[in-house]
């Protein structure tokens, strides 16, 4: 062999070995799939304006406007807001999305037409809501191989009456159908292209072929002229193309770990923090070969955990306001901020915020000495 | 076509409904959950929807309009008055000038029981 060879070999070996970075795509894609990923962020990336279709009311511009840091998919700075009705004991559904009065999301901004036809500058949330919600934008790195996690796994992990008495019990979420949720704060939406499709008209008013209408302001019909642009506004062709760069996003490897992160992952299992934070979930088959039979490190069992009142909020589906879903931990170097409305500063302060089921393990993690406390910290800025 | 294309073609074609004063053909169906059952009016709120993106339909049922329970045996025979918030059901719909018209009912299950993904 040629040294010519040897080097270029040697450079082909180097990118297979490159772990993934933020905003790599899954490994072992085929060309096919590759070329749609690629398209696909450039849907992801575009701007809307209310010409193309955005609002008439709407969160923010683009999929990239809030899922923006370090790259496209990765967190965002920008908080939104969630109401629902929870009447627990009443004669209907204990959970009210308010999906009669615009519900559940709220969108903060407006297009000038909707601003001069109703004079508001943000939908209102109607005085049936019984809490109002706080949502950051997370970073949606390797959610697709959540997606590709079948039922079955994520249903073995549930124990919802706590038969095993380790103070942990948790319970699935259900969508309106009686599908089992999995995406968003409270595991509420099954699948991720139906999260997407839904994310393109709630968050940025664009209408798609899955979601061909804007719905309403506060319950009320949309003004007449307010949304000029022709439905769906987005096609089918980019809304799958936006999906597959979604659902294609490889999850960040985690960095190497020093000798007190490799401590830290022991801390993290000794103190029970695994027993909601499962570390490793299977995917089962898919049509997608990168996404079949692998193991994603995810740190969730993608279920609903009581996480006390303190960081009580909304209800969404079966979930009560004190019910959260783990929240997964793969790219959590990330985040700036921590908790699904980001009132935690720090890794530290999310675990001290934790209650409910999550109490045991806090106080576990409160009574460490100061070194296995960093040691668990240094573990979790590794992921 | 997904439930919510159903929907929101539904509302589409409402205007158009209400226009020719006539029932025009069944959209397929919906399924979601009930939010209410107004035995009075014989009206029932489903809401549905696609992610984030919730809609509640509102539905007249008339008295000759068909109800079955899957569970309880071969699609056996139910009242209106035995649906009740939270039964996840399956309805065939058409419109006409006073709204949306059920032409057919199932109940799937409930929410909190779960249901499997229909074929």
């Amino acid at each position: 062999m040629t040294r010519g060879w040897i080097a270029f070999a040697a450079v082909c070996a180097a990118a297979a070995c490159r772990r993934p970075q933020p905003g790599d795509p899954v490994r072992g894609l085929s060309v096919t799939e590759r070329a749609r990923f690629d398209s696909g962020k450039v849907v992801f990336d575009s701007a809307f304006t209310p010409e193309k279709g955005l609002g008439p009311l709407f969160n923010g511009r683009a999929c990239a406007s809030c899922h923006e840091d370090p790259v496209s998919g990765g967190v965002g700075e920008e908080v939104e807001h969630h109401a629902t009705a929870f009447h627990p004991g009443g004669p209907g559904r204990a959970c009210d999305e308010l999906a009669a009065l615009g519900g559940p999301v709220f969108q903060d901004s407006v297009t000038p037409l909707l601003r001069a036809a109703l004079g508001i500058e943000k939908e209102p949330v109607p005085p049936q809501a019984t809490a109002i919600a706080e949502r950051t934008s997370p970073d949606i790195f390797g959610r697709g191989l959540l997606d590709a996690v079948p039922d079955s796994v994520i249903l073995s992990y549930a124990d919802p009456d706590d038969r095993n008495h380790d103070g942990i019990s948790g319970r699935p979420n259900r969508f309106l159908d009686g599908r089992l949720g999995r995406f968003g704060r409270k595991a509420f939406v099954p699948t991720l292209r139906e999260f997407n499709a839904g994310a393109f008209q709630i968050e940025m008013g664009i209408t798609n072929p899955s979601v061909p209408d804007e719905g309403t302001v506060a319950g009320k019909p949309l003004p007449a002229g307010t949304d000029p642009a022709p439905d769906p506004e987005l096609s089918a062709h980019n809304l799958e193309l936006a999906d597959a760069f979604v659902l294609l996003l490889a999850p960040p490897a985690p960095l190497k770990q020093s000798s007190e992160a490799h401590r830290g992952s022991e801390v993290f299992a000794q103190v029970g923090c695994a027993g909601c934070h499962v570390p490793k979930l299977r995917t089962g088959d898919n049509p997608i070969p990168a996404l079949r039979h692998k193991e994603v490190a995810a740190y969730s069992d993608l279920l609903l955990h009581d996480m006390g009142p303190e960081l009580a909020d909304i209800c969404f589906g079966l979930a009560t306001p004190n019910e959260f879903r783990t929240e997964p931990l793969m790219g959590l170097r990330l985040a700036k901020h921590f908790l699904h409305d980001g009132r935690a500063k720090t890794p530290e302060q999310a675990i001290q915020m934790h209650a409910g089921e999550g109490a045991r393990a806090r106080d576990l993690f409160d009574s460490l000495p100061p070194a296995d406390r960093a040691a668990l910290v240094a573990f979790l800025k590794t992921l | 076509m997904n439930r919510l294309t159903l929907l929101s073609l539904a509302s589409l074609v409402a205007p158009l409904a209400l226009a020719a004063q006539q029932p025009i053909a069944p959209h397929d169906s919906v399924r979601g959950a009930i939010r209410a059952v107004d035995l009075h009016t014989r009206t029932l709120e489903v809401t549905t929807g696609v992610g984030y993106a919730l809609r509640v339909v509102r539905l007249q049922v008339p008295a000759s309009v068909p109800i079955t329970d899957r569970k309880a045996g071969q699609g056996e025979p139910i009242k209106l008055g035995e649906l009740k918030p939270g039964d996840v059901i399956r309805v065939s719909f058409g419109g006409r000038a006073t709204g949306f018209v059920a032409y057919a009912i199932e109940r799937v299950g409930r929410m909190e029981a779960g249901v499997e993904p229909s074929p």
